[in-house]
């Protein structure tokens, strides 16, 4: 634990120094994403979060983004924790909370990083009545990346690293949601683009804290499909995050928002927490999460 | 049959409404208008989210409660006739079979560090029209159930749960050789999932959870059978004599059982062992023939062995079990009662179930089971021309496929299931739509074909139609 906060602090540090609009003005497309992806790793670190996702069909109404329905909600619980080398792998535990009818509903992941290494999955439905293992594949396989909980967003959308198989360029420096951004082009090289719904996409870095504000998602036809619009950008634990992130899919017109109702990194989190005995043992789920409540506050 | 199909539209226009009262202003939806930069993307669109207070008190005790209230209606909806010996036919006319209202609670509260209770049951009023209306000199039925209700203490490695519920070993989906800790219940064709048909039993479950690998074992104080066919239901054939529960006098009966699993990178493994009573009951026929049937409990000794393997998007299946001392002469398909045969024979059996699943995409899933099982040394004991009804391989198969489509909001799944001397053949298509966070639509058609050598000939060429329309919260 100690450990873990020791590199978190001195990351913050070295996160901080980037700061420094000199040092800035030097970085390289692929040294701002490597920042933008080190942030976002770090987010999920021995973290706790409670997120919210709504979805709804959208439309323009009087020039401005709106719901043309009720979003539908739901209402997640989860705790992240970071394992392995360099700590690039993950294993994550997610419970539904809302709505009613998946309420109970658990999922434990263990994403690796490495290269050809299956990812695994399981899941507990109490209609099972036992912890099942999923079929879920490599994240690497050319396939289509997985929804996320039904929503717009993609376990593309959401993972980190693999910025070695792009290439980036600094389109310009503008104005976004009136900050400075540089306006950053990623395009997949040979190989990653069989497994990347994506030819191209177009991101607006804040200038100053490193998050991604905008960003636009292409097809093949150089068409815009998708786009992330991000909000509520707060500092948590020391890095800074959008706590509110709205994926709006132009083909489907249907949007979905990710909001971080509540985020809490750095926490102390057994290992033994992310395991399948958190899906099977609500006894032993809800203490836990208890002791992790006792942390936030 | 109109009956259904007009209260099935009337359903429809209701929940139509219901959607459509939820759709505000049709807004703009042009492509040019959307890469435009000149829309405004409300930053707070969402914000309301982060205005509500943060759950992490729970002030309302009602915050524990999951309600869902749902009304069904099923009926056989092909007017045909079923012949299942040749020269005798009788007619299967169209007929509502349920028309119910359920309504279902489940409670969960960690009320103290590492101690848990969980509780779920449910009631079900039977309207007019409905199979136990008619069997209940149609007057309105009501019936209620308690299907969990387990206290549950945690501490280091351990968890002890006593209480209502329940044990499932195996890897086959839905179609598991050991699969047989708990009883289950096939009334009608609503239910004809096992994960739905299973019953809770008073037991407590131990559990070790060590490294890799994790002990379960429990013990049965109160080892329950499947319930006889209730009168009226479809499954009710009416014999001339009363299948009744069986009667424990004094005895004590008890089920025990352990299981360890490891699991390993992409694979688990489980070894079981138990000693177990059979759910099925088998009924003799009274001396006199009328009046009560002779009920006979059975135990047995299982051994069992399971495994798991995934490869990529595949899912790999497999149990093994080894039942020594079990009926010879128990049918083996599900909802039918062992109405014996002159035999009374135990013996060994050795069975398997195995298959996969596929995730087509993320979309489609397909998943495939087979059951095979077969009595040893089937011959001894036997008199000349006698033969056992399960005789050589006997078993079962059960596809499923499931395309879930719009965000999640409409699942289509597909069932088939058969056993395999291909004498039946069991056919479900389901469309679930979920119309918002509460509200939820479901209707399922399934038919069945059956050859005369299959239990289910009496309900040869029935066409089945259900609707169901559910609300949680």
């Amino acid at each position: 634990m100690i450990a873990t906060s020791l590199r978190l602090l001195i990351g913050s540090m070295l996160f901080m120094v980037c700061f420094n609009s000199a040092f800035a003005q030097d970085l390289t497309g692929y040294d701002i994403m490597k920042l933008v992806d080190d942030a976002q790793r770090r987010t999920n670190d021995s973290s706790f979060s409670r997120m919210q996702l709504s979805s709804c069909k959208f439309g323009v109404t009087n020039g401005r983004i709106t719901c043309a329905d009720r979003p539908r909600v739901k209402s997640l619980e989860s705790v992240a924790k970071n394992y392995g080398r360099e700590l690039k792998d993950t294993r994550v535990v997610t419970i539904t909370l809302e709505p009613a009818a998946e309420r109970g509903i658990g999922m434990l992941s263990y994403t690796y990083d490495e290269t050809g290494r299956d990812n695994e999955t399981w899941l507990y439905l109490s209609a099972l009545g036992r912890v099942k293992r999923l079929a879920s594949g490599d994240s690497d396989e050319e396939t289509e990346p997985a929804s996320l909980f039904g929503s717009e967003f993609t376990t593309e959308d959401t993972e980190t690293g693999k910025l070695e198989e792009y290439t980036f360029n600094i389109l310009k420096e503008t104005i976004t949601s009136g900050r400075e951004v540089w306006k950053l082009e990623m395009i997949p090289n040979k190989d990653r683009a069989k497994k990347t719904r994506y030819s191209r996409q177009v991101h607006y870095i804040d200038k100053e804290r490193y998050v991604v504000l905008r960003s636009e998602m292409y097809d093949q036809y150089d068409k815009e499909v998708k786009r992330l619009m991000a909000s509520r950008v707060e500092l948590v634990n020391g890095i800074w995050m959008s706590r509110s992130l709205t994926m709006m899919n132009l083909v489907t017109n249907r949007l979905s928002n990710m909001a971080f109702v509540e985020i809490y990194t750095d926490l102390d989190i057994e290992d033994e927490f992310l395991s399948q005995r958190t899906l099977n043992d609500a006894a032993y789920r809800e203490t836990e999460l208890e002791k992790l409540r006792a942390q936030l506050n | 049959m109109s009956r259904l199909c007009k209260i099935a539209g009337l359903i429809l226009i209701f929940m139509t409404s219901i959607a459509h009262s939820q759709t505000t202003e049709q807004p703009n939806l042009g492509d040019e208008v959307l890469s435009s930069d000149e829309i405004i993307f409300e930053d707070n669109l969402f914000d309301n989210v982060f205005d509500e207070q943060p759950s992490n008190s729970k002030d309302s005790w009602l915050e524990n409660f999951t309600f869902t209230v749902s009304q069904q209606f099923y009926g056989q909806v092909n007017n045909h006739s079923v012949e299942p010996q040749p020269g005798f036919s009788f007619p299967r006319e169209a007929d509502m079979e349920n028309n119910r209202l359920g309504i279902n609670i489940r409670y969960q509260n960690g009320f103290a560090p590492g101690w848990l209770i969980q509780a779920s049951g449910q009631s079900r009023t039977y309207w007019k029209h409905d199979y136990e209306f008619e069997a209940n000199n149609k007057k309105i039925d009501d019936e209620y159930r308690i299907n969990e209700f387990f206290l549950q203490r945690s501490f280091d490695q351990h968890s002890i749960k006593f209480g209502r519920q329940t044990v499932v070993w195996g890897e086959a989906v839905g179609n598991s050789v050991l699969d047989v800790i708990n009883h289950y219940e096939y009334r009608d064709f609503s239910i004809i999932d096992i994960e739905d048909a299973r019953l809770n039993q008073w037991m407590v479950v131990w559990d070790y959870f060590g490294g890799d690998s994790n002990w379960s074992s429990f013990i049965n104080l109160y080892p329950e059978f499947n319930p006889a066919p209730v009168r009226g239901s479809p499954f009710f054939l009416a014999p001339e004599f009363n299948l009744t529960d069986y009667k424990r006098g004094g005895d004590v009966l008890a089920e025990v059982g352990t299981q360890w699993r490891k699991s390993f990178d992409l694979s688990d493994i489980s070894f079981m062992a138990a000693y177990l009573y059979e759910n099925q009951l088998r009924y003799d026929a009274p001396v006199s023939g009328i009046g009560n049937a002779v009920v006979k409990k059975n135990d047995f000794l299982l051994l069992g062995f399971s495994a798991n393997r995934a490869i990529g998007r595949l899912l790999l299946n497999f149990d093994l079990a080894f039942s020594q001392n079990v009926l010879a002469d128990s049918f083996n398909f599900p909802g039918t009662s062992a109405l014996s045969s002159p035999l009374d024979l135990k013996k060994d059996q050795i069975g398997t179930s195995f298959g996969f699943e596929w995730m087509v995409d993320n979309d489609q899933s397909l998943s495939l089971s087979i059951q095979a099982q077969k009595m040893l040394d089937e011959d001894e004991g036997l008199l000349p021309g006698q033969q056992l009804v399960n005789e050589g391989v006997f078993g079962s198969w059960l596809v499923r496929y499931s395309n879930v489509l719009l965000n999640s909001d409409l699942t289509l799944s597909s069932t088939l299931q058969g056993d395999l001397n291909g004498d039946s053949l069991l056919a479900l298509l389901g469309v679930h739509y979920t119309i918002n966070d509460n509200w939820a639509l479901g209707t399922e058609i399934i038919s069945v074909n059956a050859a005369s050598a299959s239990p289910l000939v009496f309900f040869d060429e029935d066409v089945r139609v259900g609707l169901t329309i559910t609300y949680s919260y």
